[in-house]
C-alpha cells in the first residue's frame, strides 16, 4: 500500500490539474453554470452577419427576366383554377388535370403521383429510419388518394444529373386564394424557365396535394422518387382508379396520353428545394413580407447559403421584408429589456475603452435577437419540421419554405400582379443562383442558430455555453467518486485493520452496485419510451389517461426503486455518493450524445438537468446550517420542476398562459413528438426521466 | 457494458450459490441471442461498420461463395477477403436463400448505398449481387443458419473461457498457499465464471453474434488455442493457433504466450519468489513435489512441449495449406489467397470507415509515403511483442490479453468483436486486478464511445452535416480508452505481483 501512496504523491501534471478541479468542485460547478447561462444570454450579441460563402452562387448577377406576359399568363391560369367547380370530388380531379395540361402545353414533361394518407403507426424499432414504409392500408378508396402533379423541364445545357425543385402546396379539398396565388407563382416561373437557355439543372415543379397534410404529400413523392417500387401503388391505382380519364368533358387534354401521366418521371439528384406559399392573411406591415421557415426534423437546418441568397435577393432585389419566426412573448418581457439595457451600456463602455471592440447593441435589437434565437432554439429542440421542407432533409436536400404575405391594400388586382412579379422574380433569381452551383451546398454552415434573417450564431460559438453548462458534470462525478471511495475505505479500515481482509479487496469496483441501479432505472426509462406504442394498441385511450399513466407510473416505480434497499456492507453515505456520481456520469454521457444529435434539446435540457443532478443530496442530512436548508429547498424545487409533465406545464405557463390548457395536452404533445420520431422524445424518456428518478432516489435515501 | 456490471455485481453478492447462477445466466444469454436472431424485424446490424469489417463480413462471404459456385475465383471483384475454408464451411449456409428467387429482385437495388461500396466504387456486377444479398438479409429465416452457428460458437467460447478460468483459479490458489498467503485466497471470486459471463453478456459480443459475421468463430478458435495451451493439450493448442492465424492473421502473435504456457505452465507470481521461498522454507512446508517442479521451472522451461508444439503446428499448417490449395486449385491458387487475405490486411486496401485508426491515416497520406507508414503501423505492434513478453513472462494468459488488446487497437480492420474477446480475457484476472484504477472512468468511456460512434457515423454519412473528422474523433477516443485500459491493467497486475512479493517476504521473515 505504501508504494501506491508514494506513486500517488507525485502524479502527472494532467492528473494534478484534474485533482485541483475536483477539490474545488463546488466553486467550479457554480462558476461554470453561471458562466454557461451568461454566455447563452450573450449569444444575440455574439451573432455574426451572414455572408454568401459559396462564390459560384453569384446572386443577383443577372437581371430578372420574368416579364408582365408571364404574369398575365399566370393570371389567366389562376382564373381558370378559381372558376373550377368547387365541389369536392371534381376539384380533386380537375386541378391536377388543369395543371398537367398547362405544363405539357409549355413543353414540360408531366405526370401524376398518387398517394394515400399516412399511417400513424410508428414502430419502436423503426424510430429513426424514415417512416412511411410505402405500404397503403387495404381499405383505401380512390377518393381518399391525393394526387401530386409533377412537371419537369429538361435543362438545355445540363446533363440531366441534377435538378432544382419548386413545391407549391394546395389543398384539393378546399383551395384558398393564397394557394391559388402560389400555384400562379409556380406557373409563371415554370413558363419562364421553359423558355430560357441558361438552365444547367432540370427544374421540377411539384404541385403537391396537401389534403393529407403538406408534409405527407412531399414525403410520399420523395420516397417514390428515391426508392422505386415495382408493382406498387401506382400499378394498383391504374387498375382501380381509372375514372378520371373517363369524363374529361371537352377539356383539351387529348395532347396528353393518360397512360403517360402515371409513369413516374425523375430528374437528377436535387440540389435544392423551394417550397412557395402565399399567406392568406395579409401582413400588418407596410411592405410585402417574406417569412422563411427552415427547421427540419431533429433540429437539422438547410445550408446557411440557401437562406442567405433568399434573404439577399428578397431584401436587395425585390425590396421585401424578410422575417424568421420569433417568440412574441419575449418581445414584451421586462427582464429581457433590463438585460438589454445592461448589455447596451456595457457595449458602450467597451467601445469607449477600445473603439475596435464592437459589442454595442441597442435594447430593441437585443430583444429582437433574443426572441428570434429563442424561437430558433425552440423549433430545433422540438425536432418537428416547421413545414414540408422538412421532408427533404431526410434525403440530404437543402430546402426552405418561403411564405409570402402581401400588404394590406384596397387595390387588390394591381397588388396581386405586383406580388406575382416580385415573388416570381425573387424565385427566378434564387433558382438562377442555385443553377450556378457546381457542387452541392457545402461551403456554409449546417449547424447554426438564427438571431435574425441576416444574423446567425455558428456551432463554434453556441457550443461554448453548452460546454460550460456540462463541464461541472464530470468534475463533480469524479470528486464524488473519490470522496465515496475514501469514505468507504476509511470505514473499512476502522472495522478491520488487516489489509488482507477479503471484503476490502474489490474496493475499486464498489461503484458496480450503483451502476446496476442506474442501469435498471435507464432500462425503465426505455420502457417508458414505448408507452405511446402500447397505448396505440389499446382502443379508447384518452390523452388524460395517458397523462395520469405518466404521473402514476414514475411515482410507483420510484417507490419500488427506493424501498427495497438492502443494507449493504458499505456505509450509506458512500452508497448515495456512488449513486449520485454514476447518475451524473450517465447524465453527462446523455447530454453530450444529445448535443450531437440535436443541439437545441441538449442546451435546454442541460439548463434543467445540470443543477438538478448536481444538487441532489439526501434530504435526511441533519440540518446544520443555512447551506443545508437552502440545498434541501432547491432540491425539492428541482425535483418537482424536473418531472417532465410539470416541466411542460410550467414552461407552457411561462411562455403562453395556462387558461386554455387541459391536462391531456402533455400526452398529446408527447405522442406528436413520438410520431414525428423526434430525438427530443427519446431524450426526455431515456435521459431526463431516468436522471430525475435517480435524483429523487438520492433525495429519499438515508444519509 | 451495464450487463457486465450487473453480472459482476451478482457475483459479488452471491458467491455461494454460484454453480447454479452461472448456468442460469449463461442460458439466459443464449436465449437472448436466439430472441434477437428470430426477431421479426431485421436489425440490419450487418451493415454497421462497428460490427462487421471487410474481412469478417458474411455478406461478403456469400458473395465469394457465389463467385466460387460460378467457378470463378472467390477473390474476384475485391469483395471477399477471408479464408477459402470458411467459404466451404459457411458458404452453404448462406446459399439456401438464392434458390427459388425470381430475377426481378436483382433490380430492387436500394438507392442509398452504404458507404463502403460508395468509396470502393465497385462495379455494377458487384452492386447487383450485393443488392441480392441485401435482400436475402431481410429474409430472416434464411440467415438463421449462420447466426445459429455464431450462437453455438459463442457458447463454446464461454465454456472454454470458464475452463481456462478454473485452471487459472486453481493455479492462483495453489501458488498463494505455497507462498504462505492462504488468507489472500479467501474471498477470491470464481474468475472463470465471471469471465464467461462477461463474454456472454457483453453487448459487444451480442452485437457481433447477431451481426452476421465470422468474428464469433474466429474468437472461439483463439480461445480454443489458449484453452489447449492452458490444459497442456499440445495438438489442440497448435491447431487453434494455426487456424486462428490463418483466419485473421493477428493471433499469430499468440505463439509467444502459448509457448510460455506450454513450456512453463499457467500464470503465477514471479518464479524467483518460489526459488527463494522454497530454498529457505521448503523444508518446513514439506515434501510437496510441486514446489520442486516450480523450482525447476524457475530456472528453465520444459523443452519437450515446445518442440511438440512446433511439430504439431507444422503439421496443422501444412494440412491447412493443402486444404486451401485443393479448394483454390482451379482458380488463383495459394499465392492469390495470400495476396487477397493477408495482403489485404497488411496493405490496408479498404479505406471504408471503421472504428480503428488506420483507415483515416491511409486515406489522408500521400501515395509515396504509403509504404513507409504501412511499415510504421505494423512495426508498432511488432515492437511491443518482445518487451511485453519479457516483462510478463510469468503471466502468459495475461500476456495473451495484452497482445489481443494491442492488436485490436492497431489492427487495420478492427470491430467490436475484438474488444469482446480481450475484455473477457481481462475478466479472467478479476482477483488479480481487484485494485485496478480508473475502472469507472474506463467503463463510462466505453459506454460513451460506443453510443457516440454510431451517432457520429450517422451525422457524417446520412445527415451530411458532419464530416469524417467527427467519426474519426470517436475512433481516436476509443483507441485512447483501450490504451488506458491496457496500461492500467498491466500496471495493476505488476502492482499485484509486487504486493505478493512483499507479503511473502514478511511471511518468510516470520518463518525464519
Amino acid at each position: 500500500m505504501a508504494e501506491t501512496e508514494a506513486v500517488k504523491s507525485n502524479p502527472r501534471p494532467i492528473i494534478r490539474i484534474g485533482l485541483f478541479f475536483m477539490s474545488h468542485s463546488l466553486l467550479v460547478s457554480v462558476v461554470c453554470y453561471v458562466a454557461g447561462i451568461f454566455a447563452l444570454l450573450l449569444l444575440p450579441i455574439l451573432s455574426k452577419n451572414t455572408y454568401i460563402s459559396e462564390n459560384a452562387l453569384m446572386p443577383g448577377s443577372a437581371s430578372p427576366m420574368l416579364s408582365n406576359d408571364d404574369v398575365s399568363e399566370a393570371n389567366r391560369f389562376m382564373n381558370q383554377i378559381s372558376n373550377l367547380d368547387s365541389s369536392f370530388s371534381r376539384l380533386r380531379i380537375e386541378v391536377p388535370r388543369l395543371i398537367a395540361h398547362h405544363i405539357s402545353a409549355m413543353g414540360g414533361e408531366v405526370n401524376h403521383h398518387k398517394f394515400g394518407p399516412q399511417l400513424k403507426k410508428q414502430h419502436p424499432l423503426r424510430f429513426f429510419t424514415i417512416h412511411d414504409p410505402g405500404t397503403i392500408q387495404d381499405n383505401f378508396t380512390c377518393s381518399s388518394l391525393g394526387t401530386n402533379t409533377i412537371g419537369i423541364i429538361r435543362a438545355p445545357r445540363g446533363d440531366g444529373k441534377e435538378a432544382i425543385l419548386l413545391v407549391t402546396p394546395y389543398n384539393s379539398s378546399k383551395i384558398t386564394t393564397g394557394e391559388v396565388l402560389a400555384l400562379g407563382i409556380g406557373y409563371s416561373i415554370f413558363s419562364l424557365l421553359s423558355r430560357v437557355t441558361w438552365l444547367a439543372k432540370d427544374i421540377i415543379w411539384l404541385a403537391s396535394d396537401s389534403r393529407h397534410g403538406e408534409y405527407r404529400a412531399v414525403t410520399a413523392w420523395l420516397r417514390e422518387y428515391h426508392t422505386p417500387l415495382f408493382g406498387g401503388l401506382g400499378k394498383l391505382q391504374d387498375e382501380l382508379c381509372l375514372e378520371p380519364s373517363s369524363f374529361s368533358e371537352g377539356k383539351p387534354l387529348e395532347t396528353i396520353d393518360a397512360r403517360n401521366l402515371d409513369t413516374f418521371r425523375r430528374a437528377g439528384t436535387m440540389a435544392a428545394a423551394l417550397v412557395v406559399k402565399v399567406a392568406d392573411t395579409s401582413s400588418e406591415l407596410e411592405k410585402d413580407a417574406l417569412s422563411i421557415y427552415a427547421e427540419a426534423s431533429n433540429g437539422q437546418m438547410p445550408n446557411l447559403d440557401l437562406i442567405n441568397i433568399v434573404n439577399y435577393l428578397a431584401v436587395y432585389g425585390q425590396g421585401l421584408r424578410v422575417r424568421v419566426e420569433k417568440m412574441y412573448s419575449f418581445l414584451h418581457s421586462h427582464w429581457l429589456k433590463g438585460l438589454g439595457g445592461v448589455f447596451e451600456s456595457l457595449g458602450k463602455l467597451a467601445k469607449s475603452l477600445n473603439p475596435e471592440w464592437n459589442f454595442d447593441i441597442s435594447i430593441a435589437e437585443y430583444i429582437e435577437g433574443s426572441a428570434t434565437l429563442a424561437s430558433s432554439l425552440y423549433n430545433q429542440a422540438l425536432g418537428v419540421p416547421t413545414g414540408s421542407h422538412g421532408a427533404f432533409r431526410d434525403y440530404q436536400i437543402d430546402a426552405i419554405t418561403m411564405e409570402i404575405s402581401h400588404q394590406m391594400s384596397s387595390n387588390y388586382r394591381n397588388r396581386q400582379n405586383e406580388l406575382l412579379t416580385r415573388s416570381g422574380r425573387l424565385i427566378e433569381g434564387v433558382i438562377r443562383s442555385i443553377n450556378n452551383l457546381l457542387e452541392k451546398f457545402h461551403q456554409s454552415f449546417f449547424l447554426y442558430l438564427l438571431t435574425s434573417p441576416n444574423k446567425f450564431v455558428s456551432v463554434g460559438v453556441y457550443m461554448i455555453p453548452f460546454a460550460l453548462l456540462v463541464a461541472p458534470l464530470p468534475v463533480v462525478a469524479a470528486a464524488l467518486f473519490s470522496a465515496a471511495s475514501r469514505i468507504s475505505s476509511e470505514g473499512q479500515v476502522a472495522t478491520s485493520t488487516s489489509v488482507k481482509n477479503p471484503s476490502n479487496k474489490f474496493r475499486s469496483w464498489r461503484w458496480l452496485a450503483a451502476a446496476k441501479t442506474v442501469f435498471i432505472v435507464h432500462f425503465w426509462g426505455a420502457l417508458m419510451t414505448l408507452l405511446p406504442y402500447l397505448s396505440g394498441q389499446i382502443p379508447e385511450f384518452t390523452p388524460a389517461t395517458g397523462v395520469w399513466l405518466w404521473i402514476v407510473l414514475p411515482v410507483i416505480s420510484l417507490l419500488l426503486f427506493t424501498f427495497p434497499r438492502r443494507k449493504g456492507s458499505q456505509s450509506s453515505t458512500a452508497e448515495w455518493m456512488y449513486l449520485k456520481s454514476v447518475t451524473i456520469a450517465a447524465a453527462f454521457i446523455g447530454l453530450s450524445l444529445m448535443s450531437v444529435i440535436n443541439f437545441a434539446t441538449a442546451e435546454i435540457g442541460a439548463i434543467l438537468l445540470v443543477p438538478m443532478c448536481l444538487m441532489a443530496a439526501p434530504l435526511s442530512i441533519k440540518i446544520q446550517s443555512l447551506r443545508t436548508i437552502v440545498q434541501g429547498a432547491c432540491n425539492l424545487i428541482f425535483a418537482f420542476l424536473g418531472f417532465p409533465p410539470l416541466t411542460f406545464f410550467v414552461l407552457k405557463g411561462a411562455i403562453q398562459d395556462l387558461e386554455s390548457t387541459s391536462i391531456g395536452e402533455f400526452w398529446t404533445w408527447m405522442v406528436s413528438l413520438w410520431e414525428w420520431s423526434s430525438a427530443t422524445y427519446v431524450f426526455i424518456c431515456m435521459v431526463h426521466l431516468p436522471c430525475w428518478a435517480l435524483c429523487a432516489v438520492t433525495l429519499l435515501q438515508r444519509s | 457494458m451495464e450487463e457486465i456490471a450487473e453480472a459482476k455485481k451478482r457475483k459479488l453478492v452471491e458467491t455461494q450459490s454460484f454453480g447454479f447462477g452461472f448456468w442460469k445466466w449463461a442460458a439466459a444469454a443464449v436465449l437472448f441471442r436466439l430472441i434477437l436472431i428470430y426477431f421479426p424485424i431485421s436489425l440490419n446490424l450487418a451493415s454497421r461498420p462497428e460490427v462487421s469489417t471487410p474481412v469478417t463480413s458474411l455478406r461478403r462471404l456469400a458473395e465469394g461463395y457465389w463467385l466460387k459456385k460460378l467457378s470463378m475465383s472467390p477473390y474476384a471483384g475485391s469483395m471477399y477477403h477471408g479464408s477459402p475454408l470458411l467459404l466451404s464451411i459457411l458458404g452453404p449456409l448462406t446459399v439456401k436463400s438464392f434458390e427459388g428467387q425470381s430475377n426481378h429482385l436483382l433490380c430492387r437495388y436500394p438507392s442509398r448505398l452504404p458507404v463502403p461500396e460508395k468509396v470502393l466504387g465497385v462495379d455494377f456486377y458487384c452492386i447487383c449481387s450485393f443488392a441480392w444479398i441485401r435482400w436475402m438479409m431481410s429474409n430472416f429465416q434464411l440467415i438463421s443458419g449462420c447466426s445459429l452457428l455464431s450462437v453455438v460458437a459463442d457458447s463454446i467460447s464461454a465454456v472454454l473461457i470458464r475452463g481456462i478460468g478454473q485452471r487459472l483459479q486453481i493455479a492462483y490458489d495453489q501458488n498463494l498457499r505455497w507462498l504462505g498467503l492462504a488468507e489472500l485466497v479467501q474471498g477470491s471470486l470464481p474468475s472463470g465464471d465471471i469471465a464467461a459471463l462477461v463474454y456472454l453478456w457483453n453487448p459487444f459480443t451480442i452485437l457481433t453474434c447477431v451481426g452476421f459475421n465470422s468474428t464469433p468463430i474466429e474468437n472461439m478458435i483463439v480461445i480454443l488455442s489458449l484453452y489447449g495451451a492452458c490444459t497442456g493439450l499440445v495438438p489442440l493448442a497448435a491447431f487453434g493457433w494455426v487456424l486462428a492465424s490463418h483466419l485473421s492473421l493477428y493471433p499469430v502473435f499468440l505463439v509467444v504466450p502459448i509457448v510460455i504456457l506450454l513450456g512453463c505452465g499457467v500464470d503465477g507470481p514471479p518464479r524467483k519468489l518460489f526459488s527463494q521461498f522454497s530454498s529457505k522454507a521448503g523444508k518446513d512446508i514439506g515434501s510437496d513435489s510441486h514446489i520442486g517442479s516450480i523450482k525447476t521451472q524457475a530456472t528453465f522451461c520444459l523443452l519437450r512441449p515446445i518442440l511438440l508444439f512446433t511439430l504439431w503446428a507444422a503439421i496443422w499448417a501444412s494440412y491447412l495449406l493443402i486444404l486451401c490449395g485443393i479448394s483454390l486449385k482451379k482458380t488463383g491458387g495459394l499465392l492469390e489467397m495470400f495476396e487477397r487475405t493477408y495482403g489485404f490486411i497488411l496493405t490496408v486496401k479498404d479505406l471504408s470507415p471503421n472504428i480503428g485508426v488506420q483507415w483515416y491515416l491511409f486515406a489522408e497520406v500521400f501515395e509515396f509515403f504509403r509504404d513507409f507508414f504501412l511499415l510504421v503501423c505494423h512495426a508498432n505492434i511488432l515492437f511491443m511483442i518482445l518487451p511485453l513478453a519479457i516483462r510478463l513472462y510469468n503471466r502468459p494468459c495475461f500476456l495473451a490479453f495484452v497482445y489481443m488488446a494491442i492488436s485490436s487497437i492497431l489492427k487495420s480492420y478492427p470491430s467490436v468483436g475484438d474488444s469482446a474477446l480481450y475484455l473477457s480475457l481481462l475478466a479472467l484476472f478479476t482477483n488479480e486486478l481487484a485494485e485496478i484504477q480508473f475502472s469507472f472512468f474506463l467503463f463510462c468511456g466505453y459506454v460513451g464511445v460506443s453510443l457516440l460512434s454510431p451517432v457520429m457515423h450517422n451525422l457524417w454519412i446520412w445527415r451530411g452535416t458532419g464530416n469524417a473528422n467527427f467519426y474519426f474523433a470517436t475512433a481516436m477516443a476509443y483507441a485512447c480508452f483501450q490504451i488506458v485500459l491496457v496500461v492500467e491493467s498491466v500496471s495493476s497486475m505488476l502492482n499485484h505481483d509486487r504486493r505478493i512479493r512483499k507479503l511473502s517476504s514478511t511471511e518468510k521473515a516470520k518463518v525464519s
